[in-house]
């Protein structure tokens, strides 16, 4: 069967239609992109640090297999496990192997964002093995059947009323709560005893260093290191590309983060895992699971240097504005339209697309992808390969006609004029103009800028 | 051909040009003061507080001023006695009773507020710094680096301790309707005591 792509414009009109949480989210994420700008305008060095980080990041790419090499010799050196999965499948039953072997059915993990790729809970589930979120946010997701809307705030489209209502059912607690503390309150205590019987704790990874294969996990709530430290099994699954050559490197990173993902200087928690703790083991998962491939994308490649830190979504009004989940992808916003397409080309075919082209995206980049550049290449490839709706096909064929045409260009802007001002609504208003919709057509113009030139200016021109 | 062999000629086969991406030198970028205030500053911007003593205090008295209600405090410093030592904790569960751990942290970071702590200073029972409800960290303003440039650089912790945590304040969330809660599932509170 062929897959259908996301129908993301038919999600935000959705997401859209609900005035309450329309409106939070648009500012929630607004308020982030401040109090990073904030954030930004105290270090003169902002600038400074984007571009080693993106230089770090660059050359890292381009001598990842040395690297990877590295950082696994001194990963076994400390006495890590170290482990390979080409795909999803692989590392899901790598997770189950170790388990298996230590007998474990209850695991912990914090928040990580290759898990939810490798879509592992579904995985584990049936194999006996129950799996427990630790993070709020991906707690409450995971407790409403849903995906992380967002990398760093994965609840982010809820209000206050929807975690209360969920937890509710499953903690029991009152459905009218409307206290976020206490709220707040009902997941620590409801946590702490699965945490202190949990067989195995799991954690993502935010970096890893391959001069002394130590990799580094920055959260805020605690429970990542719970996890990490209260079961004697660790387990840590983190992407190929999280690497960094030295040690040292980690300050360009560790001082970018945070600040561009919430605006917070650090994370409360930056935690280095070199080895595995007393009377405990631990494994690391490499996942590959298509970064590979990207690699030798030449228009994409740059896109493998993401840090997660979420700050393209937070300033892209088309994000904010439809929500996380309309991506119908695990990554949402403008860097998930840009490395969706290299998972499934047909099925994430219309994320590139769920942008202005504003450039805002690439703007606040800490490490300068140009993610709005990319999302533009991903149009022409997909209309290449021939991955383009039906309408927005034909009107693109029409108007790269006219375009090409500057006379057939003119007339049909002076009838635009005409059209705009003289047509019935349900002419201009319909399936086959998409932009129309939520949106009024541009008032039209008495002249048009060529006609007026010409009228002004041409004469003049010619008179001198 | 293992995964592991299969990624690796993958990359060989499709990565960027290396020579076209050459590693720029170390970073030492940034304000430079390592000074006290600006360490307070920083805590208290992450919900992070400073223990001060009154006249006459000793850590002892202000940690009972602080906390009138804790019943296991729990000391990993010699200095200092508590009501259990952290030697006699005998699993990483355990240190769920804790209200309160006091520990002797190395150094502290100016930019961040930052205080580091690793095995070493936690007897190896690192869940201890977790579990307990609120901690307690010694710190000497003589060990405070400037930035995280110069942390990463100066601190020979990073390459020996095989567990190695900054906390950066209190544990926290945003997570519900953005509200910022400090006291997430890690420590509620986390103090500075000078020495």
């Amino acid at each position: 069967m062929k897959v259908k792509p996301v129908n993301h414009a038919k999600a935000a009109e959705e997401f859209l239609e609900d005035a309450p949480h329309l409106t939070f989210h648009d500012e929630r994420l607004w308020d982030m992109r401040q109090k990073r700008d904030q954030q930004m305008h105290l270090l003169p060095e902002w600038q400074d640090l984007r571009t080693r980080a993106s230089e770090i990041k660059e050359h890292t790419l381009a001598n990842l297999p040395e690297y990877l090499e590295q950082f696994e010799a001194n990963a076994k050196k400390n006495g890590i496990h170290v482990h390979w999965a080409k795909d999803g499948e692989e590392h899901n039953r790598i997770v189950a192997e170790i388990l298996e072997q230590h007998g474990a059915k209850t695991l912990i993990k914090s928040k990580s964002m290759v898990t939810e790729e490798c879509d592992m809970r579904a995985y584990l589930q049936p194999r006996g093995v129950t799996v427990t979120e630790t993070d709020l946010g991906e707690r409450i997701q995971q407790l409403d059947d849903q995906l992380p809307s967002h990398i760093v705030v994965p609840a982010v489209h809820k209000l206050v009323p929807d975690v209360a209502r969920i937890f509710a059912k499953n903690y029991n607690t009152d459905p009218n709560d409307n206290s976020p503390q206490s709220l707040a309150e009902a997941q620590r205590m409801a946590a702490r005893p699965v945490i202190l019987t949990s067989d195995a704790g799991m954690t993502g990874g935010n970096f890893l260093v391959a001069e002394t294969g130590t990799f580094v996990v920055c959260t805020n709530e605690g429970n990542a290191d719970l996890s990490a430290t209260v079961p004697n099994l660790h387990i840590a699954t983190l992407g190929i590309e999280r690497l960094v050559p030295r040690m040292a490197d980690l300050g360009v990173f560790v001082r970018l983060l945070s600040r561009s993902a919430l605006g917070s200087p650090i994370t409360q928690y930056t935690t280095h895992f070199r080895g595995p703790q007393k009377g405990g083991e631990m494994h690391i998962i490499l996942v590959d699971n298509g970064r590979s491939t990207r690699l030798g994308m030449e228009e994409f490649w740059t896109s493998l240097k993401c840090i997660r830190c979420g700050a393209c979504m937070n300033t892209c009004p088309v994000y904010r504005r439809s929500g996380g989940l309309s991506y119908g992808a695990v990554y949402s916003g403008p860097i998930g339209a840009i490395i969706d397409p290299t998972f499934n080309e047909r099925k994430y075919s219309t994320l590139p697309f769920a942008s202005t082209m504003n450039g805002s995206c690439t703007n606040v980049c800490p490490v300068k992808i140009n993610i709005h550049e990319q999302l533009y290449k991903w149009r022409r490839v997909l209309a290449e390969h021939h991955e383009l709706p039906f309408v927005k096909r034909e009107i693109m064929h029409m108007a790269g006609k006219l375009m090409g045409q500057p006379k057939l260009y003119r007339t049909a802007i002076n009838g635009t004029e005409v059209a705009l001002s003289t047509l019935p609504r349900f002419v201009l208003y319909n399936w086959l103009n998409p932009w129309g919709k939520h949106r009024e057509l541009p008032h039209p113009v008495k002249q048009t800028f060529h006609s007026w030139y010409k009228q002004n200016r041409l004469k003049k021109d010619k008179a001198q | 051909m293992s995964s592991r062999d299969n990624i690796l000629a993958t990359l060989r086969a499709n990565r960027p040009d290396p020579a076209a991406h050459p590693l720029p030198p170390v970073a030492m970028l940034g304000d430079m003061d390592n000074s006290r205030q600006r360490f307070e500053n920083a805590l208290q911007l992450l919900g992070g507080q400073i223990l001060l003593p009154e006249e006459g205090d000793t850590l002892a008295t202000a940690i009972a001023r602080r906390f009138p209600d804790a019943k296991i405090i729990c000391s990993a410093v010699p200095d200092f006695e508590g009501t259990i030592r952290i030697e006699d904790i005998e699993s990483p569960q355990q240190a769920a009773a804790t209200d309160v751990l006091v520990v002797r942290s190395p150094f502290g970071i100016a930019e961040m507020g930052s205080i580091f702590l690793s095995e070493a200073q936690l007897n190896s029972l690192n869940s201890a710094a977790h579990l307990t409800q609120h901690i307690v960290v010694i710190l000497s303003e003589d060990n405070l680096s400037a930035n995280m440039h110069t942390t990463y650089l100066e601190r020979p912790e990073f390459h020996t301790a095989n567990y190695g945590v900054l906390m950066s304040g209190p544990s926290a969330t945003a997570d519900i309707q953005g509200v910022l809660i400090r006291g997430a599932q890690g420590v509620r509170s986390l103090s500075v005591w000078w020495e």
